[in-house]
């Protein structure tokens, strides 16, 4: 799983952080100057964990009707913003689950500035 | 009309609003910028559910979702129910939740 | 040359297309049946609208939160990545470069969409 300064040295990252299912921010690391703070981070991740299980509905809907495979278990959900995106991903508790093991890992999750946003190396990094 | 389901016991503001959200009438111990903001958010969550309940019926090709009669959030002490272009706030502890359900499916035909 | 038509030049993409943020109109082009085109089309709608809605209420508990008149969102999964900004979808291969090329020239070409219009 990776380390939230590790996740913090990617391109355009003003924040990293994990979470609960349920939405519930659990640990946070903010770049100096970013203009977030943990009260946004909730809130951020409250929404992120509820468009999470509505993609994994969506995705297994849609697999079980086309027999298009590779969308689900959703690994990553980003929501593109204004200025900037956050990427979630489940990826970790994902491989957990199919591994059997009785207890999963938070969510994680990383917020990038748009100009600079990497989202396949957010996605590579995340997965790991 | 809708100024009758404020007498049910445990109803303690209810909301009518346009199709395009804006509030209608309102009454209920809140102030009119909540009542606003409550109409708003109401108007968000019919179309959130009616959008869900679309894809729910789509992907288990079972009839019966569509279209959705309301939504329901319940806290700790208070409860958001929608029905049509209305909502309320309810008191948990007070009043029985089938009796104002049944009531505002009724209140909002008119 | 259209939006989806640029996005379906791009390698990695399997099918782009639109749809009306009010209604149940669509249009789309590529590797992808009509009615599977048309249930892309209400998933990504209902998603869209959910962020949307989520945004606005995000902004009455705090506002400056940035997450008030979100642009899109993209779902990642193991070998297909479906995005979507403003009104357009886009379905692709997860090709090293796809979602990048993909998600930069969409917030580009749809920078004024209105999203009040959600």
């Amino acid at each position: 799983m990776a380390k939230l300064d590790s996740l913090l040295a990617l391109p355009g990252a003003l924040a990293a952080f994990e979470f609960r299912a349920s939405g519930e921010l659990l640990t946070q690391e903010i770049a100096p100057n970013a203009p977030l703070d943990p009260e946004i981070l909730d809130l951020v991740c409250h929404m992120c964990a509820a468009n999470m299980s509505i993609c994994n509905m969506q995705t297994r809907g849609w697999e079980a009707i086309t027999g298009m495979k590779g969308f689900f278990p959703v690994r990553e959900f980003t929501l593109v913003g204004f200025d900037w995106s956050v990427v979630v991903s489940s990826a970790q508790r994902e491989a957990q689950r199919a591994a059997g093991e009785p207890t999963l890992a938070p969510y994680q999750g990383v917020v990038l500035a748009n100009p600079k946003a990497d989202y396949e190396a957010t996605f590579a990094a995340l997965d790991k | 009309m809708i100024k009758r389901l404020l007498a049910l016991d445990g109803v303690l503001a209810v909301c009518r609003f346009r199709d395009d959200g804006s509030l209608v009438e309102s009454y209920g111990g809140l102030a009119t910028e909540k009542l606003a903001a409550l109409s708003d958010v109401a108007h968000d969550y019919r179309r959130m559910v009616q959008g869900q309940a679309d894809q729910v019926s789509m992907f288990t090709g079972m009839r019966g979702w569509t279209p959705p009669r309301g939504w329901v959030v319940r806290g700790e002490a208070l409860t958001l129910c929608g029905v049509g272009n209305l909502v309320c706030v309810l008191d948990n502890g007070e009043g029985s939740f089938n009796d104002i359900l049944t009531e505002m499916l009724e209140v909002s035909h008119w | 040359m259209s939006i989806v038509a640029e996005l379906l030049a791009k390698p990695g993409v399997l099918a782009a297309g639109e749809y009306a943020f009010r209604g149940d109109r669509f249009s789309y082009k590529g590797q992808m049946s009509e009615e599977h085109a048309r249930m892309a089309s209400i998933m990504c709608r209902a998603t869209t609208m959910g962020v949307c809605m989520q945004g606005r209420m995000a902004e009455i508990t705090r506002s400056g939160t940035g997450l008030h008149k979100p642009r899109g969102w993209l779902l990642h999964g193991a070998d297909y990545s479906i995005c979507v900004v403003a009104n357009v979808f886009c379905f692709m291969r997860n090709d090293k470069g796809t979602v990048n090329a993909v998600v930069k020239h969409m917030r580009q070409a749809l920078a004024d969409v209105n999203m009040d219009l959600v």
